[in-house]
């Protein structure tokens, strides 16, 4: 057995790798509270810019914010940024996989088909023309 | 069997891993399958959220501002402090700082239960305000602690499908609360082993680990705060 020395790092630089890189970082307090003011201004931003209209913008906008508030918290809180780049491949492998669960469902979902009664014809709710899909 | 190696084992060294490092990179592992799976079973309501906005966008706008704007701020800020004190609590227990690990967890479940507190109010108006999933929307119903309030007082005209964004606000909100829930659970169960000593410099893994999921909490939130409350 090796010894288990504390051993105090700046936060942000690399791990002593001798004795495991995600056991030993000790971060600076300092910089743990940097990062929540960072979260707090992200916070203070997405809610001061919903009450501007954009239009389709407002929701890119609010999910860019909150992936950056995301990724603050993966990084440093979490300790991705010095910790097991395999733990981070688990992460990312998930994300990846949302990615396909969103793409393919929005993909159907989005061309989906109504029956018109009156013209007893498929037609698409976004342009009311004919088409093609759905049960008959 | 004490042989010479084996008197020096740490007692919180399990017989099956050779050296204190790999159970901890182990035992992180094993918690980042786990939060990979709650990211997955999160995905599924947020795909069905995207879905039901993609066909509805004005009723989900319309819908969004009988949230409360204040609240879900206040909340979001109550969460994101809790993040910070349960990274803190981590940084205490590495440092072997038993005391402060203590203090930090007791602030983490103190917030953990202020956003609970202040949820109850959010649902206790939407209840009295008829303001519910489904079938249910647009009529008043009776919750814990306040009266009931007559349909379209104080609830703005809503279009009638605004009962499908109710339901999925009341899952979301409801299946992460349920994560608050648990995540006092074993706080305090992290806290008490915490009090008796069990953690040191060279044993911390579980204080690590239940501080992980608490972050994925606050994840979440993270999304759900903006997707919610602050449409358009």
């Amino acid at each position: 057995m090796s010894q288990l020395e504390p051993r105090e790092t700046v936060a942000g630089a690399e791990a002593p790798s001798t004795h495991g890189g995600a056991l030993r970082h000790l971060g600076d307090v300092r910089f743990y509270v940097a990062v929540f003011v960072a979260l707090l201004c992200c916070t203070l931003l997405t809610v001061a810019v919903s009450s501007v209209h954009l239009g389709a913008l407002n929701l890119v906008v609010a999910i860019v914010i909150a992936s950056m508030k995301a990724t603050l918290v993966v990084l440093f809180f979490m300790h991705l940024a010095t910790g097991s780049r395999f733990n981070a491949m688990i992460l990312i492998v998930s994300l990846m996989m949302v990615g396909v669960f969103f793409a393919y469902t929005l993909n159907d979902t989005g061309r989906r088909t109504e029956v018109d009664v009156d013209q007893s014809a498929k037609v698409s709710p976004a342009t009311g023309l004919p088409a093609p899909g759905g049960a008959d | 069997m004490a042989t010479d190696s084996s008197s020096r084992r740490p007692t919180f060294l399990a017989d099956h891993f050779d050296t204190a490092e790999q159970q901890a990179d182990a035992a992180k592992l094993g918690m980042w399958v786990f939060l990979g799976q709650e990211i997955l079973f999160f995905a599924g309501l947020f795909v069905a959220y995207g879905v039901f906005r993609s066909w509805h966008p004005d009723v989900f706008s319309a819908a969004s501002h009988a949230l409360s704007k204040p609240m879900g701020t206040a909340n979001t800020v109550v969460l994101l402090f809790s993040s910070l004190t349960a990274a803190l609590a981590v940084r205490a227990a590495q440092r072997g700082a038993r005391h402060q690990t203590t203090a930090l967890l007791l602030v983490t479940i103190a917030c953990a239960l202020a956003f609970l507190v202040v949820k109850y109010f959010e649902y206790q108006h939407k209840f009295h305000t008829g303001l519910l999933p489904g079938q249910w929307f647009g009529v008043p119903r009776t919750f814990p602690g306040g009266a009931v309030m007559q349909r379209g007082e104080a609830a703005p005209a809503l279009p009638a499908g605004a009962g499908a964004f109710f339901s999925l606000y009341f899952v979301m909100t409801g299946v992460h609360a349920l994560h608050i829930i648990v995540g006092i659970g074993v706080l305090t169960w992290i806290l008490i082993r915490n009090l008796r000593g069990q953690f040191s410099a060279e044993f911390f893994t579980p204080v690590d680990n239940v501080a992980l999921y608490w972050h994925l909490v606050d994840l979440v939130w993270i999304y759900l705060f903006p997707l919610l409350y602050l449409i358009d």
